[in-house]
């Protein structure tokens, strides 16, 4: 399958391809699949540009995904918003932090540790 | 064992509610998204779907209101909430799987199932040929230690836990670190098995904390201090190390 042109996706298919990006990496992560992992994380960095790009920032768009059922897809969600809306994504890291529910609660209490040590600067 | 049949069962009903809990807010938060792209879409009179007409033809490329057969066409295809990809994960196969990641994938899922009162019973309940893979599920949820703790551990091993290095071994080889730093008690500590592959992917896979690289490739130039830091943080956030 010939992978989406994103430039010509319309915002609605962006943010459903995010979702399906986000639950491969959860089937990656739970099956210790790296290299399916990274890819999917990749495109998923590909996808964020592409919103991002369109006029108004439609990273916006992500915030829909904040109630999504997937742990994994409300992680990247709250990362890759930051900077469209900091203070809904950090509380929802702190969330996942918090809901001990591993890998994804370790991956954001080091988004939000990188966050407090300015390693982490959301653009 | 009557008692901790009732245990496994609520536990499974408990992750059933919760996941059923999540389903519907996820709908409620699709629709509203899907509501507000026709909203901005019928703003801006675009119509994404709205078909051309073919080249070759006279007036190709330009928008036509009907499909090649001459029929109007619908409305825009924002459709979310009609697809709901919860994506849950799979059910415990009875059997033992064929490859190594379907069995990783099991194993982990039985420990989120158990959680902290996962018991060598309660997996082997679950499906028998997890047995070997019991100690790696219980000890996933062991409550965090101190460093001391952690260290003196390496000197006990345990089919449930693997010595880790809190600063990379091979990259701070590569980097030139020696070999009895890299490999000395300081940073030599024992922890459950499945946090060990949990922190070694986070390691490997590229973040946007890092500028887009992988946490090991933004580490590889930096000193052995901040290599330290992000290795004990790491372990404080995975549930490792105690706060």
């Amino acid at each position: 399958m010939s992978p989406p042109n994103l430039k010509t996706s319309t915002v609605p298919d962006l943010v459903a391809l995010f979702i399906a990006l986000g639950l491969d990496q959860y089937q990656a992560r739970l099956r210790n699949e790296q290299k399916r992992l990274n890819r999917a994380t990749l495109e998923m960095f590909d996808v964020c540009k592409e919103l991002k790009a369109r006029a108004g920032d439609q990273r916006s768009a992500l915030l829909s995904l904040y109630s999504h059922p997937n742990l994994q897809v409300r992680l990247m969600a709250a990362k890759l918003t930051l900077a469209v809306a900091p203070a809904a994504a950090k509380q929802l890291l702190q969330e996942i932090a918090d809901s001990k529910e591993y890998p994804q609660a370790g991956d954001a209490g080091m988004s939000l540790w990188a966050l407090k040590q300015g390693i982490f600067r959301p653009t | 064992m009557l008692a901790e049949d009732l245990e496994l069962q609520r536990a499974l009903a408990l992750r059933a509610v919760t996941g059923g809990l999540l389903r519907l807010r996820w709908l409620a938060a699709a629709t509203r998204f899907e509501l507000a792209m026709h909203r901005h879409m019928r703003a801006l009179k675009y119509n994404p779907d709205q078909p051309r007409v073919p080249r070759g033809n006279p007036d190709g490329g330009q928008w036509t209101e009907t499909d090649g057969n001459g029929n109007p066409v619908g409305s825009s295809r924002v459709r979310l909430a009609g697809d709901v990809p919860t994506n849950d994960p799979p059910e415990i196969p009875k059997e033992r799987p064929k490859t190594a990641s379907e069995r990783s994938a099991a194993a982990k899922l039985a420990s989120k199932i158990l959680s902290s009162a996962a018991t060598v019973a309660k997996i082997t309940e679950l499906a028998v040929w997890l047995a070997p893979y019991a100690s790696g599920i219980v000890s996933y949820n062991d409550p965090p230690k101190s460093l001391d703790e952690l260290r003196q551990a390496v000197s006990t091993p345990d089919p449930g836990y693997d010595i880790h290095h809190i600063v990379e071994r091979s990259s701070a080889l590569k980097s030139g670190y020696p070999l009895d730093v890299v490999d000395g008690p300081d940073n030599l500590v024992r922890i459950p098995r499945m946090k060990h592959w949990d922190i070694n992917s986070w390691y490997g896979t590229p973040a946007p904390e890092f500028e887009g690289q992988s946490p090991r490739d933004y580490l590889s130039g930096r000193n052995w201090d901040v290599r330290m830091q992000v290795g004990l943080e790491a372990l404080r956030q995975n549930g490792v190390l105690k706060r």
